[in-house]
């Protein structure tokens, strides 16, 4: 989809008589960039991608440059990053990048190193890295900071939080949850299916269920491979707190949630929250705008978020599933210095602030910070808090291959085709095969006990 | 000599020249002529060989390729390795494809035939009727001109647990709402039941235009000959119908086979491998996990399967016969 360039006037003009009546904001002064090519930036019609289209008539108004999006759905920008890297030149000047997939960016050489179009560029102070996964370093074959090279930036570094009724919760006279076993004790008290369900997250198979069932794994303290950074990929998926993360999410995923648990996407469980018909969610952090949009959500104002629950007695875990604005190489230099003149714009407080205002999750922990004190950005402590736990996970070339292993087998045991051990156990021999099959230093666990 | 015809005993046409053992002077023979009619021949039917070659050859040639190999992309080029063992020894471990050929073939049986029997019958029916034969064609057509991502937002949001037709149909009755999508025993069924509803009209159409142009004499002979319904559609119609069924058939069997945007939408192969099909499982290695060499194996699986299902095919159609 492309957007109208009179529709875009017509918001911008919006956007700005907005942030005019805003003096608190508008009078800060923006990052001038000075005048740029126009840019294409690919972009996903993500539940996020309203604050972003806002933010973007903003940039071309405070800066008379032009920004065109291509705004396309999840599933399709892959295959468009794909052909813009691959192709003689690419269409687009920013390409926005899901976790998962730079590797395969990374890797193939695709991505302009942001300090080859401007050497003193690196990201500002109170930018989040996202588990660092913004720098590459080649040698290593390992996103970190330490060697790396920065290939990208954030647009977002999503994370789950716990999203709950606040309205029933106070009926109740229960407290945010803390552990699991508090998810399961207001599960509980508030289940009154098929009204309302108590808990829902994502069980269907794929990255669904993989990345939603993560915060269970790194909660128990297991992980998919041993030192994958270090280039140990001895398969650990298998171990005795794997089993126990799994069983702790079948058990509340069908005791609290609905008999089609198995089949919920992303879509589901949001129009399970915003239709009232649940209690509890663990969600990621950019769908928050759907639940709190009284146009969209029946519960608009009546949910609060909260770090991810946590096994008895450990820490929350937290997942990251960021996005990457990323400059192809094949875009001539101009192209290339008006996309790193955007996201440098993009990057900055004030930017940052009216990203929020409009809807946006904010990359910096200034402003999360700032805006939290806030009732309407309440939320914010949450997922600033949440920010200081996220990891990243699957960041090997084989990690899309290895997602589809995990988002099959925890599907087969969330539906009972296999109990958990044996789900486990066979992720783990299919696993260990990829990493065999594509040279890496591997082993696997004894297998867990069927 | 000119070639003579005659009417055989059993009452078929058939040539006599090569019976006669003449020969036709070498001039006179089809596709022989002066060298520049040759050349004329051959320079104008050059920009079709081209074209074939590179629609269908090269890409067919490449895809070998692919198979045998695995690619890379380093540095922003592609480097190729020769690796046929590893892609071979892959497809004989991918239980994941084992499931989804499986699928694929319960898909295309029941599909294919629920789509023939129906449209068959739709189509004799439609027939009967000669006032709502527009209508009934207008309303039949409605499937196939919806785009198949409409239908599987359509049909997913029938199938919804909590807030689909279905369900709340059934709630209506007092009966427990169902996993369409979600239980995999019922998964398989409930896709199939999206294909039928998209697919039967066009077998409906296929066959309708076969039944219009029966022969009204034949159809009328029988009945004079006392044949009840079920005979006359038995020993007349069917038989008469052959043609229009095969290529029906064939279709409709060719375009299950490679089904996917029915699954990719619905259920994108779950719950676990309930609804796995091979061209599902083939995007998912090649576009997903970006295996380009197994993708291209599994895909040149798929062609092998379908040719080796027309070379069969044609052995059984009326015009080999």
């Amino acid at each position: 989809m492309r957007i109208g360039r009179f529709k875009r006037s017509l918001l911008s003009a919006a956007i700005f008589a907005v942030f005019a009546a805003v003096p608190a904001q508008a009078q800060d002064s923006f990052l001038d960039v000075g005048q740029q090519e126009p840019i294409t930036i690919l972009i996903n019609s993500s539940p996020w991608y309203a604050g972003f289209e806002a933010v973007v008539g903003l940039y071309e108004e405070q800066t008379g440059n032009q920004v065109e999006l291509d705004v396309t759905p999840f599933g399709g920008m892959l295959e468009k990053a794909r052909n813009a890297v691959r192709g003689a030149q690419s269409p687009q000047d920013i390409l926005n990048i899901d976790a998962a997939w730079t590797i395969e960016f990374y890797e193939g050489g695709f991505l302009k190193p942001l300090a080859e179009i401007e050497p003193s560029f690196e990201l500002p102070e109170n930018v989040y890295t996202c588990g660092d996964s913004y720098y590459w370093n080649e040698e290593k074959r390992w996103r970190t900071s330490e060697g790396g090279v920065l290939l990208a930036v954030p647009p977002n570094c999503n994370t789950h939080v716990l999203v709950y009724r606040k309205d029933l919760f106070d009926q109740a006279a229960l407290s945010e949850p803390k552990t699991y076993e508090d998810v399961l004790q207001a599960c509980e008290t508030l289940q009154d299916e098929p009204r309302l369900y108590g808990f829902v997250t994502r069980g269907e198979r794929g990255n669904g269920i993989r990345f939603d069932w993560m915060p269970f794994m790194l909660g128990y303290d297991a992980s998919i491979v041993a030192d994958p950074e270090n280039g140990d990929y001895t398969v650990t998926i298998n171990s005795p707190e794997a089993k126990q993360a799994l069983d702790k999410f079948i058990e509340i995923m069908t005791t609290c949630g609905p008999d089609n648990i198995a089949a919920i996407g992303q879509a589901d469980m949001i129009q399970l929250m915003a239709a009232g018909k649940v209690a509890m969610a663990q969600s990621v952090i950019a769908a928050w705008s759907n639940f709190q949009d009284p146009t969209k959500s029946a519960v608009a104002g009546k949910v609060a978020a909260a770090v991810n629950p946590a096994p008895e007695g450990k820490d929350p875990g937290v997942v990251m599933g960021n996005w990457h604005f990323a400059v192809p190489n094949n875009i001539p230099e101009a192209r290339q210095k008006a996309a790193l003149a955007f996201m440098k714009w993009f990057l900055t407080k004030e930017a940052q602030t009216a990203y929020a205002e409009a809807g946006g999750i904010p990359v910096r922990s200034d402003v999360l910070t700032e805006l939290s004190s806030q009732p309407e950005y309440a939320w914010m402590k949450a997922y600033n808090e949440s920010m200081q736990k996220a990891q990243q996970v699957l960041g090997y070339a084989e990690g899309a291959e290895v997602e589809q292993v995990i988002g099959l087998r925890l599907n087969q045991a969330l539906i009972g085709e296999m109990s958990s051990a044996a789900a486990l156990n066979a992720a783990a021999r299919e696993i260990h095969a990829i990493f065999q099959r594509t040279g890496r230093n591997t082993g696997m666990l004894e297998p867990l006990p069927e | 000599m000119a070639e003579a015809r005659q009417i055989g005993a059993d009452g078929r046409l058939r040539s006599t020249a090569a019976a006669a053992g003449d020969e036709a002077p070498a001039a006179a023979r089809p596709g022989r002529g002066t060298a520049h009619d040759r050349w004329f021949r051959y320079g104008t039917l050059l920009p079709a060989v081209v074209l074939l070659l590179m629609l269908t050859v090269y890409p067919t040639v490449n895809l070998l390729m692919m198979s045998v190999s695995t690619i890379d992309f380093v540095q922003g080029g592609q480097v190729w390795n020769f690796t046929p063992a590893r892609n071979f020894g892959r497809l004989l471990n991918d239980h994941v494809f084992a499931i989804a050929l499986k699928n694929t073939l319960i898909f295309v049986v029941v599909t294919v035939v629920a789509e023939m029997v129906l449209g068959f019958a739709l189509a004799l029916l439609v027939s009967g009727a000669p006032r709502a034969k527009g209508i009934v064609r207008t309303l039949m057509i409605l499937p196939i001109l919806v785009p198949p991502v409409a239908i599987g937002s359509m049909w997913k949001l029938m199938y919804n647990y909590d807030f689909g037709i279905f369900n709340q149909a059934l709630a209506v009755f007092g009966a427990m709402p169902l996993g369409w999508l979600s239980d995999p025993r019922i998964a398989l069924a409930s896709v199939i039941l999206v294909d039928i509803w998209h697919w039967t009209p066009f077998v409906f159409l296929i066959l309708f235009a076969g039944v219009e142009g029966l022969p009204k004499e034949v159809l009328e002979a029988a009945r004079v000959d006392g044949a009840t319904t079920w005979q006359t559609i038995r020993k007349v119609i069917i038989p008469l119908m052959m043609p229009s069924i095969a290529v029906a058939f064939l279709f409709r069997t060719i375009f299950a086979f490679k089904v996917f945007d029915e699954v990719y939408l619905l259920t994108s192969g779950g719950p676990g491998t309930a609804t796995e099909v091979v061209s599902l499982h083939l995007y998912k290695v090649f576009f997903e996990q970006n295996n380009l060499g197994y993708g291209a194996l599994l895909s040149l699986v798929i062609i092998v399967a379908i040719v080796t299902f027309l070379a069969t095919a044609r052995r059984f159609a009326p015009e080999a016969r």
